[in-house]
């Protein structure tokens, strides 16, 4: 428009001109269903008059004539848009540019006059006025349509397929931990897809063939000083924008106080929640929205990363606050699986919270997230702590019945293997503290099997939670009366501790040369059983032999009779005990028959005669099936023998 | 800031005796000494903060009574660097405490097993959960009232300029119109429907059934801002703070039960000034519930210091505003008489009326520069302040954990 010709118009006459568009203007706001079309060419029509006016008289009028020209061009273009109700983005980007060249032009046509300081005449300072009028309604237009522009073509993301992982069940000890399957904890694998090594992820907030506009709008509310306005707007729905994210993902605005009073399996579910919110919105949207500033905000130095402090906020206060207030409950175990998906997210996002907040406004965020993620660490690390002594400390007044698997066992067995996936985080949080103190890379002879598996920190603290185990069952075996029951018990949870290493992960943080060694004890273990349980039976048999015949030993009518009241005892006591593992309770018995009844087998065959078959209470076969009766867990005693 | 600069005398003090032995009596005494000296240290800090009004010295003996001597000339009663002081003076109080606390249970360690210290300390775990609350919702108000501020920065960038026209007053009017619309929300104590201006949804694509979606996902959001949850109350919160606040008597009045009373005492207060000074989630009934026995030195200045809070906050309850922050008052106030000036502009404008406007818009922009200087520090230390009661809290949880006493841990 600068190149229209400089117009003389007499001043009053202007004035009422002017007025009388205000008028119309008002006369436009008032009325609410115009035709817009007829007005628009009614108003075409008056511009093109207004332009046939021109004439090139006085047009040496000096700098203020021209500006006063220059001036009447943009009003006419943005007091145009002061009538329209549609959006100046929305119409096409002739119109646009019109405006907003027209908005730059009277910024520097302020500029202008104020330069001139101080204002010498009248014409000058009215000119200003008439100029700060006209930017003041073309800025409030253009923070409208900024406002508008930032709501309509906001972007909407599913976060769902930014999900990166399945959390792990909780392992809780308690009385019904004992009925569940292990089935259940072997469900429980540590899945995670491949999500997290892949690099920033960024998703276009705004629609981005609109980023340019608000870059423009940026631009000239800067210049014209209206940056303020700007931020304002720009601030305040950005921050809505983000907090609509937060309630989709479900982030609810929660008290220290409440928090600490919920149960544990709300918690667990809020910690869940709270990983999964974080790690996208760090990840991705705040990586998105600092992106957005940059490209918007970017040319205006520190006012961006300001703005984007202001943006992010509340948020980033509402992840760290329930972080805290996470740490400030108790220590349990059964949390600690929780707490190291906290810590690994925490863990995760720190050079992305470093890289978002790396100036000087968000300073404080970038050390308050390194202070959590120390913090929760710590709680970590007690709570592992809290484990092991629970593990150590656990005592049971009274023996644990049928000898079988303590519950105690399966609990910090099947929790152990869950720990064994949280590798990464545990060898971290481990490795630097005690690691020495405790046993060291165990008995491990072949030099390829001493690797970094079953000699890292959380190998080295794995073992000696078993070895914890171990210590406390030995004491609890002690609560048994019976040594052979003793035996059966320790048999029963280190063949448990075992089966478990072996047949999972475990076994390469534990080794062969482990799980040889406590092959080695349980069987051990069996054979002391073996011995305590039927020795003294035995003797009756093999007293026997030859040198038995002196002085009034008793018959071997008498023995016989003995050995099998023995037997009907240790059969209505074993019965009763457990030997849940089926191969392990086939083995035992395999072995009993093989130590007793081929004893009383012999026995029999030899001393037949003497014994009177009639006064055989048991043949060897019956015994034999009876011994399948033992370790099944159902007391019986034997039925009442039809031979006397 | 000088938040360490009093702790140096006595923490040093506490390690040079830590490693003193000292027969029991020796104990007794010591112990009394120590409590004598940590509640005139307090007593000293809070007349410090008293206004300068002409009451009598409060403490009646010692140190010089000038009436105007307190430090109030650069911070003046409920003004944001008064508040900074106020935190500073938790901060040191706090130190002492626990410094206080660490001593007297070296000094017999099963004492916090015991009555009444074994009540007390869950008690003061409890309260201090419920400050670091109060520290959110206040957190999140400070934060309105920089975006006020950052309102009236515009409004004085428009007033300010030379020649004054229709333009630069439509913009101040805009602006000063905003802000008192986000005062008055912030101060509407109704709570959980607070919502602030929504200036975005001007309907230029029709007031369709979208917008008022817009707007009550809105009032969501607002409610999500405040950094507490939706049923959260600061007065009800206050008051829980202080209903079990008992002043130790008889036997208990010895050893520890009265530290964990001053304590109690001092976190209250404090809480309660930073509520009512600070925009706040609901407000309603906010009292000064605290009783303190007169017989104590630190007791007279925070009396006082309680009841000038009530009476400002009475005042407030009648005429209404946003909080007591002396900047946020003045802010409302020269915000009304300026929005006034705008509305009936005409040009030209000069002599008295602009000279007038001109006053009140420099006003505004000292207020402005005040709030700039002091809003984000008074931010940074309401979060200090969180981060010392967290780590303050774990601190007593372990005294309580090796007393072997944490059986059923409370909050």
């Amino acid at each position: 428009m600068g190149d229209c010709e400089p117009t003389l118009v007499n001043h009053e006459m202007e004035h009422h001109i002017v007025a009388a568009a205000q008028h119309l203007i008002m006369a436009l706001r008032a009325s609410t269903n115009l035709n817009i079309d007829d007005m628009r060419s009614f108003l075409s029509n008056v511009e093109a008059r207004l332009s046939t006016k021109s004439t090139p008289i006085e047009s040496r009028g000096g700098p203020l004539m021209d500006m006063e020209e220059q001036l009447r061009q943009c009003e006419i273009v943005i007091m145009r848009w002061e009538a329209n109700q549609s959006l100046i983005w929305d119409s096409s980007s002739e119109e646009t540019s019109e405006y907003m060249n027209a908005a730059a032009e009277i910024q520097k046509l302020v500029e202008n006059l104020e330069s001139v300081s101080p204002i010498r005449n009248a014409k000058q300072k009215e000119l200003l006025l008439r100029a700060q009028n006209i930017l003041q309604r073309a800025m409030s237009r253009l923070t409208e349509e900024l406002r508008h522009i930032l709501v309509w073509y906001k972007e909407y993301h599913e976060p769902r397929y930014m999900s990166c992982r399945s959390f792990v069940e909780d392992v809780v000890y308690d009385e019904s931990f004992a009925s569940i399957e292990d089935e259940a904890a072997e469900l429980t694998s540590h899945a995670e897809d491949g999500c997290s090594a892949s690099a920033e992820r960024r998703v276009s907030l705004i629609r981005p063939d609109m980023v340019p506009a608000l870059k423009s709008i940026a631009q000239v509310m800067f210049s014209s000083k209206y940056d303020q306005e700007f931020c304002q707007a720009y601030v305040s729905i950005r921050k809505e924008a983000l907090h609509e994210y937060l309630v989709i993902l479900k982030m609810e605005q929660l008290t220290i106080e409440d928090t600490l009073r919920m149960d544990w399996d709300k918690m667990s579910n809020e910690i869940k929640k709270w990983a999964w919110a974080m790690r996208i919105i760090v990840r991705v949207y705040l990586a998105s929205e600092k992106h957005l500033c940059n490209e918007v905000l970017g040319e205006f130095g520190s006012v961006n990363s300001d703005t984007f402090v202001e943006i992010t906020k509340a948020s980033m206060l509402l992840f760290l606050n329930f972080g805290e207030a996470i740490i400030m409950s108790p220590h349990q175990p059964e949390k600690l699986f929780r707490v190291l998906d906290m810590y690994e997210v925490l863990a995760e996002l720190c050079n992305y919270v470093d890289a978002l907040y790396s100036e000087y406004a968000g300073a404080s965020f970038r050390i308050e997230f390194h202070d959590l993620l120390a913090s929760v660490g710590d709680y970590a690390r007690g709570t592992f702590a809290e484990f092991r002594n629970r593990v150590a400390l656990d005592r049971s007044q009274k023996p644990f019945g049928g000898g079988g698997i303590h519950p105690l066992t399966k609990y910090a067995m099947n929790y152990i293997k869950v720990l064994s996936a949280y590798r990464g985080p545990l060898n971290l949080l481990l490795c630097d503290r005690e690691v020495k103190c405790l046993e060291p890379c165990l008995g491990i002879d072949n030099e390829e099997e001493c690797s970094a598996d079953s000699s890292c920190a959380l190998a080295v603290h794995l073992r000696s939670l078993v070895s914890v185990l171990e210590s406390n069952l030995v004491e609890k075996s002690k609560l048994f009366k019976d040594t052979s029951i003793q035996h059966i018990f320790l048999m029963n949870n280190i063949h448990y501790m075992v089966q478990k290493i072996k047949d999972s992960d475990l076994r390469r943080y534990f080794g062969d040369e482990w799980i040889r060694k406590h092959i080695g004890k349980y069987q051990q273990h069996a054979t002391s059983y073996l011995r305590a349980t039927w020795s003294s039976a035995l003797s009756l048999l093999k007293d026997g032999g030859n040198q038995a015949l002196s002085f009034c030993k008793p018959t071997f009518r008498e023995r016989c009779k003995a050995f099998c009241l023995a037997f009907e005892e240790v059969y209505k006591c074993q019965t009763r005990w457990i030997i849940r593992d089926p191969q392990l309770r086939s083995d035992m018995q395999i072995a009993t028959t093989q130590k007793v009844i081929h004893a009383y087998r012999t026995f029999l065959g030899v001393n037949l005669g003497s014994i009177g078959e009639k006064y055989i209470k048991y043949t060897a076969d019956d015994m034999e099936n009876y011994i399948l009766d033992l370790f099944e867990g159902s007391p019986k005693s034997l039925p009442h023998p039809w031979k006397k | 800031m000088p938040a360490t600069e009093y702790q140096g005398s006595f923490l040093g003090r506490i390690s040079i005796r830590r490693n003193q032995v000292v027969s029991m009596d020796g104990h007794h005494e010591q112990e009394l000494e120590d409590l004598d000296l940590f509640q005139r240290n307090i007593a000293e800090r809070f007349s410090e903060l008293l206004p300068s009004s002409p009451q009598p010295p409060p403490d009646g003996g010692g140190d010089g009574g000038d009436p105007s001597a307190p430090a109030s000339a650069d911070a003046p009663f409920l003004s944001l660097a008064w508040l900074r002081k106020l935190l500073d003076v938790f901060l040191c109080c706090e130190a002492e405490f626990k410094a206080f606390l660490i001593m007297g249970r070296e000094r017999d360690p099963s004492v916090v097993a015991k009555p009444p210290l074994d009540r007390l300390l869950p008690e003061l775990l409890d309260r201090s959960v419920k400050a670091l609350d109060v520290c959110n919702a206040v957190m999140h108000g400070v934060d309105a009232v920089r975006h006020c501020q950052k309102l009236s920065e515009i409004a004085v960038a428009a007033l300010e300029q030379q020649p004054i026209g229709e333009g630069q007053t439509r913009r101040a009017k805009k602006a000063l119109g905003s802000m008192m619309a986000v005062l008055a929300a912030e101060d509407k104590e109704s709570s959980g429907h607070k919502s602030t201006e929504r200036t975005w949804s001007f309907g230029r694509r029709g007031s369709s059934a979208g917008t008022n979606k817009d707007r009550s996902a809105a009032v969501q959001f607002r409610t999500l801002s405040w950094g507490v949850s939706k049923n959260w109350s600061a007065s009800k919160q206050i008051q829980a703070m202080s209903s079990n606040l008992v002043v130790p008597r008889g036997a208990e009045s010895s050893g520890l039960a009265l530290p964990v009373y001053i304590m109690g005492a001092i976190t209250v207060l404090v809480m309660s000034a930073l509520v009512g000074a600070i925009p706040c989630q609901e407000r309603t009934g906010l009292a000064m519930h605290l009783q303190v026995p007169k017989q104590f030195a630190w007791a007279q200045p925070m009396t006082a210091l309680q009841e000038k809070i009530g009476e400002e906050w009475k005042r407030k309850e009648k005429r209404g505003t946003a909080g007591l922050m002396e900047e946020v008052q003045r802010m409302e106030r020269l915000g009304q008489v300026l929005a006034e000036f705008a509305d009936s502009f005409q040009f030209p404008c000069e002599g008295e009326r602009a000279d007038e406007a001109a006053v009140r818009a420099a006003e505004l922009a000292e207020t402005c520069r005040r709030m700039e200087e002091g809003l984000v520090p008074l931010q940074m230390q309401i979060r200090e302040v969180f981060h010392r009661i967290v780590r303050s809290r774990s601190e007593v949880l372990d005294v309580l954990d090796q007393a072997g006493k944490l059986s059923a841990p409370t909050m």
